[in-house]
């Protein structure tokens, strides 16, 4: 589920392209440009739209309290035994959280989006991903990512927790309102190919169906635990603030705990019985404030919070050759300068004595960490192999059947890791076992998935990467990691460099923020 | 130290270069040596900010030595990062600086760069020298009444004025630093009656 799962976050994500009618105010002018716009998509329907422009979604893009939204809705999601056991195998929401926010925010644009044609793909895309999500959980319960009835659950999460934003902010939405929202998320299910039936038909069959499922469903599942208690108080520091991993953790040390108090509390009271969560006095008091706080934001300037300013920040690596990563370069120069003083100036115990020995090589250690361990759980089975795998899918933006076999490739190499490294056969390998048998890693497995990923990089299959399908993988023009002057990479250099970072374990300008970054 | 850096700033010197700890260093006893290393660490710490503040790019000349604390490498690496973008004037503290060392590096780079051996010329070869843009050295100070190079940024001094105060460098402050710059603008400088170069110009 980890895709759709998280997804929530992005409803914002999209709109923001629109335009800002929803809070403007001057609502003459921005219906003339919505009706120009929608005249261009003869398919959207004319009074209320379902999607993109126009819809009630339209109201939650660039509104900073979707973001409380967004993390209570994930919480009530991961509560959910199926949907918790999916998240706590598969997602690398923990290790690489901003990656992971950046494709749920490219996907719920596309999902969102005018264009039809965009909206089909993307929910091919999603279903692949999700059928490939399954298993079974601690207690040996089966879960599948792909089963209707949690998918809309996950759906159902996101409308109730609009819906419970604007009232705890004190303003609440309009009856109508409220059932078109309804309406464009039973559509998104619907996009997604989920048959009807699944969410009640109307809006008040959906409140029993909701209050039932808090009652009887929900549970205080791991995913839940991770996300309360783990997921804030140690999330990485974004790309961008990386040179200040100091100031970082402080701002987290106090936010993290307020993060997750602020959520607990705006959970329905009978679930947090249930999972006997904390009431924290004041706690309900400091929520509601998060919200009405988090609604005043809508005041300031426009342009001040857009979304998809925000995305992009997110994609940006400062190494990208972008020219708006100029700006970004520049800030994050900014940001480094501020990092070393704020060292040079702390007292000499808080600054840890940096590792000796060479720069350009980490320790297995390090890499098992930063590369392998994708879903951040401390060990390296299969969800972590094929979480890089759905990483590399998304960025080449491949089909089937290339999809397919890079997964099939990263499935054999995943074997014979696993016949080489997991020594004490408990099926996964721990950091102790890859460290002791490192040199094994190159094996003709690895080379096979350094074949298919260039042959699926080779859009045109000239048998060699050009700039532009380069800059599909990597997001960055290919002279900076390149050496000489070769107008294209070849099949032999694109191997060499792949093996160089995965069993050389030697950083890259290319692959750290592929796989790397957070 | 930073009372010499402040009159040089005021004076209108734009490039200064302290030797700060040299190649043959090591050979001191290891407590003088371990003693050294936190002196130029508090040092460091001490000033960093001023040295922001003040507009002054700070680098380390040499700094490749494995004994250096890796405390004090990462103080240097972030004095130079925190002071990058600076331009008032450049400070270059030559630490674990050897000038033959630099000079030989400079040949292992032009080897690898794979130049014809007659196209080599010097200003070619000083590109290849670390930290290629620092200028000619005009006027070097040796304190303590020593009188000898000590294996100082060889190649840079070429054409440099020597001055040898009998002070030592603890006891060095703003007023002698003045009067020696003002022995310096007395000395009529001709290069060998070669080049009439202009004080400071670079290689290029």
């Amino acid at each position: 589920m980890s895709d759709t799962g998280s997804s929530h976050f992005s409803h914002t994500g999209h709109f923001s392209q629109a335009g800002h009618s929803g809070h403007t105010g001057s609502g003459a002018t921005d219906r003339a440009a919505t009706d120009r716009t929608t005249a261009d998509h003869a398919a959207t329907v004319q009074p209320a739209p379902l999607f993109g422009p126009g819809s009630q979604f339209h109201r939650l893009f660039n509104d900073p309290r979707w973001a409380l939204g967004i993390v209570r809705a994930t919480v009530l999601e991961a509560a959910h035994p199926q949907v918790g056991a999916a998240l706590t195998d598969n997602s690398t929401f923990v290790a690489h959280p901003w990656r992971r926010l950046r494709n749920t925010l490219v996907s719920l644009q596309r999902m969102f989006g005018a264009d039809d044609h965009v909206r089909q793909r993307e929910a091919a895309r999603l279903n692949r991903l999700h059928e490939r999500l399954s298993g079974t959980d601690a207690q040996n319960r089966p879960y599948d990512a792909m089963d209707p009835q949690v998918r809309a659950w996950v759906v159902a999460t996101l409308f109730e927790s609009a819906v419970t934003m604007y009232r705890l902010s004190g303003q609440p939405l309009e009856q109508s309102a409220m059932e078109q929202l309804y309406t464009e998320f039973q559509a998104f299910l619907a996009a997604l190919g989920v048959e009807d039936g699944h969410l009640p038909p109307t809006l008040k069959e959906f409140w029993q169906y909701y209050d039932h499922t808090v009652e009887t469903e929900l549970e205080n599942t791991e995913a839940l635990r991770i996300i309360l208690y783990k997921l804030f108080d140690h999330l990485p520091a974004p790309p961008l603030l990386s040179g200040l991993p100091t100031v970082w953790a402080a701002g987290r040390a106090l936010a993290g705990p307020v993060i997750g108090t602020v959520t607990v509390a705006s959970l329905p009271e009978p679930f947090r019985r249930r999972a006997g969560l904390p009431e924290v006095p004041g706690a309900q008091t400091l929520m509601q404030s998060a919200y009405v706080a988090a609604g005043l934001a809508r005041y300031l300037p426009e342009g001040w919070i857009e979304t998809e300013a925000l995305t992009d920040l997110l994609y940006l690596s400062p190494d990208s050759d972008d020219p708006r990563a100029a700006t970004i370069a520049a800030l994050h120069g900014r940001m480094k300068r501020a990092g070393a003083l704020f060292r040079l100036v702390t007292p000499f115990p808080v600054q840890p004595d940096p590792a000796p020995g060479s720069e350009r090589q980490r320790s297995a250690e390090e890499f098992f960490d930063a590369v392998l361990d994708q879903t951040g759980d401390g060990h390296l089975d299969w969800p972590d192999l094929a979480a890089m795998a759905r990483e590399l899918s998304s960025r080449l933006d491949l089909d089937e059947p290339e999809e397919t076999r890079l997964y099939n490739a990263y499935a054999e190499w995943w074997k014979e890791l696993q016949s080489a490294l997991d020594t004490d056969g408990d099926g996964r390998v721990s950091k102790e076992e890859y460290a002791a048998a490192v040199p094994s890693l190159a094996g003709p497995a690895l080379i096979r998935v350094a074949e298919v990923l260039f042959e699926a990089t080779d859009k045109n299959g000239d048998q060699q990467i050009d700039a532009d399908e380069y800059r599909t993988l990597f997001r960055t023009a290919f002279h900076r990691t390149l050496t000489g002057t070769d107008e294209t990479y070849s099949r032999s250099a694109f191997v060499k460099d792949f093996l160089s970072f995965m069993s050389g374990r030697r950083h890259s300008t290319a692959y750290d923020p592929l796989l790397a970054q957070a | 130290m930073i009372d010499v850096i402040e009159a040089a700033r005021t004076a209108g010197v734009e490039w200064l270069s302290l030797y700060a700890f040299s190649t043959e260093n090591w050979q001191r006893p290891g407590n003088e040596v371990d003693f050294l290393m936190r002196l130029v660490r508090r040092v460091v710490r001490k000033h960093a900010p001023l040295l922001y503040a003040r507009g002054i790019r700070c680098r380390f000349l040499g700094v490749a030595d494995p004994r250096i604390p890796p405390a004090l490498a990462q103080d240097f690496a972030d004095l130079m990062t925190l002071t990058s973008t600076n331009r008032r004037m450049t400070l270059t503290v030559a630490f674990d600086h050897g000038g033959r060392r630099d000079i030989v590096e400079a040949a292992r780079s032009l080897i690898r760069s794979g130049v014809p051996a007659d196209a080599v010329d010097e200003r070619h070869f000083a590109a290849h020298l670390p930290f290629p843009d620092t200028p000619d050295v005009d006027l070097v100070i040796r304190t303590s009444g020593e009188q000898r190079i000590s294996n100082f940024m060889l190649w840079q001094v070429a054409y440099a004025e020597w001055i040898f105060p009998p002070v030592l460098w603890p006891d060095f402050r703003a007023p002698h630093f003045l009067e020696c710059l003002h022995t310096y603008q007395q000395r009529s400088r001709r290069f060998g009656g070669v080049t009439p170069k202009a004080n400071g110009e670079p290689h290029q």
